[in-house]
């Protein structure tokens, strides 16, 4: 692939590497270190924790599990849609994937239930008053 | 079809009032090179493309487009919550307040309202995904020059986040586009239209 040629443009493939902890991914913005371009103005975050990502209590803390898994399945899902035969990447996402699931269901077992995929999670209480309204709405942020 | 997933794609969490700062930042919801254009950009070009895991991209990033626009909505938003007439008057916030109090409305950051003839959906694979690779770019620009302009971390970290975005989808629209190229003849890719002509082009699985 990526065979030069006049008056087209030319993006060479990335090649499978070595990858960013899922906890350090989602502040930097990606899962691949080849792809992490900071501009100087906004100066590296490598290695920190974001100030905005802290965990406050128990279930801060699932979320924001969550958040980093699902950015990293967000990420390499990207990777595969042009990789789709990259063996080691096939099998992460297969095993970020399932860890996912479980997180999503324990998830909707202690707190609520983050889609309506996973009302079927939620415990007894949930058929007095329907649990898909529970839970904060997520653009309020620390107003809550 | 989607599903909606109760949380942002990124934390936003902003606790000091400022008008200015929103003002500046909506134009990644409803500028030329915002969050919702992409989105829309996206999910318009995908029906016609002649490789199916292009259009497979298209509905990934299209779809990630969304999440970015609700990040962007959740700073706009904390940043005017609990706003002031007399914050609003000095901020230069009172015209958007007059038309919209303190609700969400997709505008550029110099008061021109979301329109679709910022993006095309041009039928033609080699352009479309051009277009994309430049729509990245511009939106890096937009992230770069609110970052040159805002100090405050709790609002940094967000846009750093997106604009980081902006690079890896520049990476797979690229190998999009190669993919593209792959199927056509390299002596000229211009010889047919691969969403047009299907006689002449050989649809890959």
């Amino acid at each position: 692939m990526s065979e030069q040629n006049l008056a087209i443009v030319t993006v060479p493939q990335q090649e499978w590497s070595t990858l960013y902890k899922e906890e350090d991914a989602l502040n930097i913005g990606t899962i691949f270190p080849a792809l992490n371009k900071p501009f100087f103005a906004g100066e590296a975050v490598m290695d920190t924790k974001s100030p905005v990502a802290k965990e406050q209590s128990g279930h801060e803390d699932i979320l924001q599990k969550m958040q980093q898994l699902g950015f990293f399945l967000v990420d390499l899902g990207l990777y595969l849609a042009t990789h789709e035969t990259e063996q080691q990447a096939i099998a992460l996402y297969h095993e970020k994937a399932q860890e996912y699931a479980t997180l999503r269901r324990t998830f909707a077992k202690e707190q609520y239930p983050l889609t309506c995929l996973c009302v079927p999670y939620c415990t007894e209480k949930a058929e007095l008053e329907f649990c898909l309204m529970e839970g904060p709405i997520p653009w309020e942020g620390a107003w809550v | 079809m989607w599903v909606y997933e109760k949380r942002l794609e990124y934390p936003v969490k902003i606790t000091k009032t400022c008008p200015k700062t929103a003002q500046l930042i909506i134009t990644q919801y409803g500028g030329p090179d915002g969050e919702l254009s992409a989105s829309l950009r996206y999910l318009s070009q995908r029906y016609t493309m002649p490789v199916k895991a292009v259009g497979g991209l298209l509905t990934d990033i299209g779809t990630e487009e969304l999440a970015h626009m609700e990040i962007i909505c959740a700073m706009v938003y904390q940043l005017t919550k609990n706003l002031s007439i007399e914050q609003a008057k000095e901020a230069g916030f009172d015209a958007y307040y007059v038309d919209h109090t303190t609700a969400l409305w997709p505008q550029a950051a110099a008061n021109l309202p979301f329109t679709a003839l910022e993006f095309q959906s041009k039928g033609d694979a080699i352009t479309d995904l051009t277009e994309d690779l430049a729509a990245e770019q511009k939106a890096r620009t937009v992230y770069d020059n609110l970052l040159r302009m805002i100090d405050d971390p709790e609002i940094r970290e967000p846009l750093k986040f997106l604009r980081s975005r902006e690079i890896v989808h520049f990476q797979r629209f690229g190998e999009a586009l190669e993919k593209t190229k792959s199927q056509l003849d390299s002596k000229n890719f211009y010889y047919f239209n691969p969403e047009f002509d299907k006689e002449m082009y050989q649809k890959q699985p």
